[in-house]
């Protein structure tokens, strides 16, 4: 019930009124105006300081938060094209007329349930996807390259893969069905590391972070401690001491966190741009977006970056409250 | 109103700064507290003001056994009790006015309800003309006059001062006694530690004194 009390009577207008400009209180409602004057100073050095480190600090653990978002979503889409489709191998050895093959069993699979789109490649198609490992040769039409049939399922409603398999390979001869599964397997093992180590250095990032604010904040705390002598002596309880010097950490963190997140967001969305500066062409780009996607937070990685001001804010507040408590701790 | 029975006080395992102290004052009354320097008057000053607790005895503030008091308990007892330091403790980032006014800022009050009487506070004080100014242009003496409204302007039933004319020339040290005097004729206990046997022979006030760590009262 005294939590309860506690969040009910808490002074959230005028803590609201503290977090925003001057020229902004003034036109909204007595309850949301702040005293003539701070009894925790605005301004100070340890403030200023302070605020420089909480801003970096947010800045950092936004960036990591959302690289790691970005390389996650990434993950997760190159694992939902790799499901979405399988593909079927056609042996061009011992195939009389490979191309009525093609046609043949492209037939039979678009007669399949929960097959959506059956794309049958040309030799020059197949032969390109060996391009990245033999380079650019002519001597690539003289090989008997296996030819491909690209098939697209559909994911709600999927085929029965095992039966397809049997039926291609009792009907056709030399023919054979390719699920992904290994490759599933590989990239979900790889997307996973990658996950875990996304989140091994978030983790790092906001353990230095908190580390960092808590060390800042206390600092600021110690050159206020005269302050809190002073309210004690007149009388203050560590309610109210504690409210005064949370209305100014809170609004320090809002703040400061704020320029992180801005910040970060701004190397988000200039990301592109700066990939390309930096001598990165037409190749760099394309690799860098099958890796990380487009380098642009989605609306889910604005709110991560949301959510991290939130817990810096929280940091300054909670940990202004442990630092005044201690401080009173030391008089009792 | 203030009761000391056997009251011993220890910092750690040192030796004890104060033996067996037992005394007691009576409400409206005007004390000195005094002693040569190391005696132990801002221990007991700070006994009385509960920002330490004895090692053995009772103390009694303003009829409370103080040991049964929770934090919030004392919080609320230090808002009956005036406390005048040495070295002022006057807040540099607020104006002389809202230093004076923080004790009932503190209680909760609205400003419009005690904007007129810290002013008026301050005129009384000699003080009048230095409202809007802050603390690092005021001199040693209207620092100690702004301390000392401070004290009283929640008109506390005790007003504790410790060394209160110890930054200050006699001239000034006179007149912040005839306030203290003032303030006292209005109702307030009053008990001022001191080593100026000047200003103590100016008033005939019995005296605490401290030498030992043992309390004798004259």
């Amino acid at each position: 019930m005294t939590l309860l009390s506690d969040i009910r009577d808490y002074p959230w207008t005028s803590l609201i009124g503290g977090l925003l400009p001057k020229r902004v209180v003034t036109w909204l409602p007595a309850r949301f105006q702040t005293r003539s004057s701070q009894i925790v100073p605005s301004a100070s050095i340890a403030g200023n300081a302070l605020t420089v480190v909480i801003a970096i600090m947010s800045f950092l653990a936004c960036l990591t938060a959302g690289a790691v978002y970005m390389v996650n979503r990434s993950a997760q889409a190159w694992v939902n094209d790799i499901t979405s489709e399988i593909t079927v191998e056609l042996d061009p050895i011992n195939t009389a007329d490979i191309e009525k093959k093609m046609t043949l069993v492209s037939l039979f699979l678009a007669k399949q349930k929960g097959i959506t789109e059956v794309k049958p490649l040309t030799a020059d198609e197949s032969a390109k996807l060996l391009e990245p490992w033999l380079g650019e040769t002519t001597a690539l039409s003289a090989l008997p390259i296996p030819r491909l049939i690209a098939v697209t399922i559909d994911r709600s409603n999927p085929p029965d893969i095992a039966l397809i398999k049997d039926a291609l390979t009792q009907n056709f001869e030399g023919v054979t069905l390719d699920d992904h599964r290994r490759w599933q397997a590989e990239i979900k093992a790889l997307t996973r590391s990658a996950a875990l180590g996304g989140l091994a250095v978030l983790g790092l990032v906001a353990a230095a972070t908190i580390a960092v604010i808590v060390s800042a904040t206390r600092s600021a705390m110690a050159t206020n401690r005269e302050i809190i002598e002073v309210l004690h002596f007149v009388g203050a309880n560590e309610r109210f001491i504690s409210r005064e010097f949370e209305r100014h950490f809170l609004g320090l963190g809002v703040r400061a966190g704020l320029v992180g997140a801005l910040a970060a967001a701004l190397a988000f969305l200039l990301f592109p741009v700066l990939t390309h500066m930096l001598g990165g062409g037409i190749v760099t780009a394309a690799e860098t977006e099958r890796l990380i996607g487009s380098g642009e937070l989605d609306l889910a990685g604005y709110f991560l970056c949301v959510l991290v001001v939130f817990v810096v804010a929280c940091l300054c507040m909670v940990t202004s409250r442990l630092g005044v408590i201690r401080v009173l701790k030391s008089y009792e | 109103m203030i009761r000391f029975d056997n009251v011993g006080l220890r910092y750690g395992s040192g030796p004890e700064i104060l033996r067996d102290v037992t005394f007691h004052v009576l409400p409206g009354s005007f004390h000195f507290l005094t002693g040569p320097s190391g005696a132990g008057k801002t221990t007991l000053l700070r006994l009385l003001f509960m920002s330490l607790r004895p090692t053995r005895g009772l103390v009694f503030v303003l009829g409370e056994n103080v040991a049964e008091l929770s934090p919030a308990g004392r919080a609320e007892l230090r808002r009956r009790i005036g406390i005048v330091f040495q070295d002022f403790r006057l807040l540099d980032h607020l104006t002389t006015w809202e230093n004076v006014a923080l004790p009932l800022r503190v209680m909760g009050k609205r400003e419009q309800d005690y904007r007129e009487d810290v002013t008026d506070l301050l005129r009384w004080v000699g003080l009048g003309d230095r409202i809007n100014a802050y603390p690092e242009i005021l001199s040693g003496g209207e620092k100690q006059r702004a301390a000392i409204a401070r004290a009283v302007i929640g008109r506390p039933e005790l007003l504790l001062a410790d060394e209160p004319t110890g930054n200050v020339d006699p001239v000034i040290g006179n007149r912040l006694l005839r306030l203290f005097v003032e303030l006292n004729r209005l109702g307030t206990s009053v008990i001022i530690a001191t080593h100026d046997h000047a200003l103590m022979d100016q008033l005939d006030a019995p005296r605490l004194i401290l030498f030992n760590g043992h309390l004798q009262m004259r």
